[in-house]
Formats: structure tokens, sequence, C-alpha cells
């Protein structure tokens, strides 16, 4: 199973809903699948669960998804804790597991040896823990936990390997400006400051 | 610190519109931690690592509310690749508040070098700061900072001295 595979499995399953992807090649393959303003590819290994979390927390009535890779996660340990402490009933945390440190070369990483982080998201408190194997798992165990209204992880044992798309044509500021005018015009709220014109202002005596 | 002094934090924290804060506590810390766990009006994240704080801190930003951490120096010093990888290069704000160990009035020996960090750390990420100490400055430094933050959508930080934190 490739995790391009994967992506491409569900993304014909999202309409609103946020996604929060790893630093990495999947934010290229996201982007080329499901070119959406509620794509926040966050550009920092390690905190991609916890910036979902805040994400989570601050809009429970929209379904938040994050893409976090194996590496990453074992970065940020702790925020799996914080994650079922908190129990946003709103958010998919997936975990493309591939065991190594693909985009730099392919070192292994821990779960090459003998940590699951199927286990410790369990024991971390997470009640809806599923490890899947393959495609069909993947999409049945993604959809179950798109239906439902309650917190997930699911841990996605993949291959190594990237999909042959080109890369997504969006940097920081540009995907922070466009994520928060989409919230703002979705939410009706205001996040951006304005700064107030002095033109309109009359001319003080 | 002395529970005036945390109140007065936290009700200064809401009246500059902050609705929304993470946390990692530390003895000079706990009342202030223990009086925004108590706040409805604040949803509280405890969080286990600083840099946690930042990422969530973020989202939450993204999502609409107006976040700020709570942390000493030694994990504002842990959190600088996350404050310039997930705030300061996208733009993001969010206000700190910083207690200064190993600052003015300090006597544990052992904090020393940490606290003669702090201030060179913040100038060199470009994060502009106020020192606190004084009770009647808490509320306008905190409302000017949150101010800022908002405007500049960057990171700013009030570093809380130990006339605050005692």
């Amino acid at each position: 199973m490739k995790r391009y595979d994967c992506l491409r499995a569900i993304a014909p399953h999202f309409g609103e809903e946020l996604v929060v992807t790893n630093l990495g090649a999947v934010r290229h393959e996201w982007q080329a699948l499901r070119p959406h303003a509620g794509n926040y590819h966050l550009q920092n290994l390690g905190l991609t669960s916890s910036l979902a979390l805040g994400l989570a927390l601050a809009l429970p009535h929209r379904k938040v998804v994050a893409f976090d890779g194996d590496g990453s996660l074992l970065l940020n340990l702790g925020s799996l804790t914080t994650m079922a402490n908190q129990h946003p009933k709103n958010l998919i945390h997936i975990v493309f597991d591939n065991e190594c440190y693909e985009s730099s070369r392919g070192a292994p990483t821990a779960t090459a040896g003998l940590a699951d982080l199927a286990v410790i998201a369990r024991g971390a408190g997470f009640a809806n823990v599923l490890t899947v194997k393959t495609l069909p798992e993947f999409e049945e165990g993604f959809l179950g936990a798109l239906k439902s209204n309650d917190l997930y992880f699911i841990l996605a044992k993949v291959e190594p390997g990237a999909g042959d798309v080109p890369p997504a044509a969006l940097d920081s500021q540009e995907n922070k400006y466009l994520f928060v005018r989409y919230i703002e015009k979705s939410e009706k709220v205001k996040i951006l400051t304005s700064t107030l014109s002095r033109a309109s202002e009359p001319h003080a005596k | 610190m002395k529970r005036e002094v945390a109140a007065e934090i936290v009700d200064s924290l809401k009246e500059a519109g902050v609705d929304f804060a993470a946390t990692l506590t530390e003895a000079n810390l706990h009342d202030l931690v223990m009086a925004v766990a108590e706040d409805p009006a604040i949803h509280h994240v405890p969080v286990t690592r600083e840099e946690e704080g930042i990422g969530i801190c973020a989202g939450a930003y993204l999502g609409g509310r107006k976040p700020a951490i709570v942390m000493m120096n030694s994990g504002f010093l842990l959190s600088t690749n996350a404050l310039a990888t997930v705030c300061i290069h996208p733009g993001i704000p969010v206000l700190m508040l910083i207690g200064h160990s190993g600052g003015v009035g300090e006597e544990n020996a052992a904090h020393a070098t940490v606290g003669s960090l702090t201030e060179p750390v913040l100038q060199a990420m470009h994060i502009m700061y106020e020192k606190v100490g004084r009770f009647e400055d808490i509320r306008p430094t905190i409302r000017d900072s949150q101010i800022l933050a908002r405007s500049s959508r960057r990171p700013t930080a009030i570093v809380l001295n130990k006339q605050a934190l005692r």
C-alpha cells in the first residue's frame, strides 16, 4: 500500500473538511488530488497533530483531518496524550507510517524497529485506534471515522514512495492567507485585523 | 505568583480578547495556570512540551480563536524552531507570557544561563517583548502586546520577572 493510493481513494469523499498536512511529499500529493482553500500545509516536522488539534478545538462543528507521518509524530509523542485528554470529536489523526525518514533519504525511524504508534496512541488514551495495511481496510476505516462523531487515530502502514505529482504551487504565506480568508468566509468570522484609513477622518484643527 | 497577580493577568487576557490558552506549569506559574484552568471564558489546553503549545495555538488562531501561551523561559527557548516555522514564517500571531527564571531577583544559581539567554534570543528572533513586574503594568502591557500580535501577525512576548512571579 502506498500513501498516494490511500489519498487518492479518500479524496472524492472530501467536501468542506479541513486538512492539515505534514512536511514532505504528502502536501504535494494532497494538493494535486484535492486543491482546496481548506488545506493547510504545515512547514514544520512534528507539530502536524498539534496544529490540527488547535484547529479542531477552535471549530468543533467542522471535521479536521491530519495527514501525519511516523517521523513527525515521533518528534511529538506527548501530543497524543494532549489530544486524547482534550478529546475533540471532530478530529481524525491519520499517520502514514513508512518506517523511514523518506524526505531525508530514507534512514529508518523507530517504527522500523520495535515501536508501534497504534499501541502508543492507545496508551495515550485514544479509544478509537485502527491499524490498516491494505487499501480497502484504509478506505473503510477512514469512511467510518468520517461518518462518526468521535476522535480517531488511524495508523496506515505504507511502503515508501511518493506519487508522481507536480510540486504544489503554494508558499506558506499564501497558504495561510487563503486558508484564513476561507475560514472567515465560511464561518462568518473576522480573523485578520484591518488598518483604518485616516483619509476618511475629518482633519484635526 | 500571588493569587491577585494571577487573577489580574487572567482578567487582562480576557479583556484583550484572549479566549484560548496553552500552558505548561512551573512552581512560579502554578497560580496563573490554575486561574486559567478555572476560567470558563478561556479554553485551556495543558501541554506536555511548550513547542506543542505553539502548534496548538497556531491551529486555534487559524480557526478564529485568540490564543495565548503561558510558559517559562526554558520552554520559550525550547520552542524557537516551532515559533520560526509555524508562526513567524507564515505570519501567525500568538501572545506569549514567559516567566523569567534566572532574571533579576533569581536566587537559584542554576537558572542564570537560561535567564541571560532569554532576551537575546527574543531579540535575535525579532520578537517584540515587554518586561513586566509591577502590578499596574500588567493590564496595559497585555492589551498592547495583544494588539501588536494581531496587527503584525507575529508572536509577541511579555516577560514576567520575579516581582510578578514571587
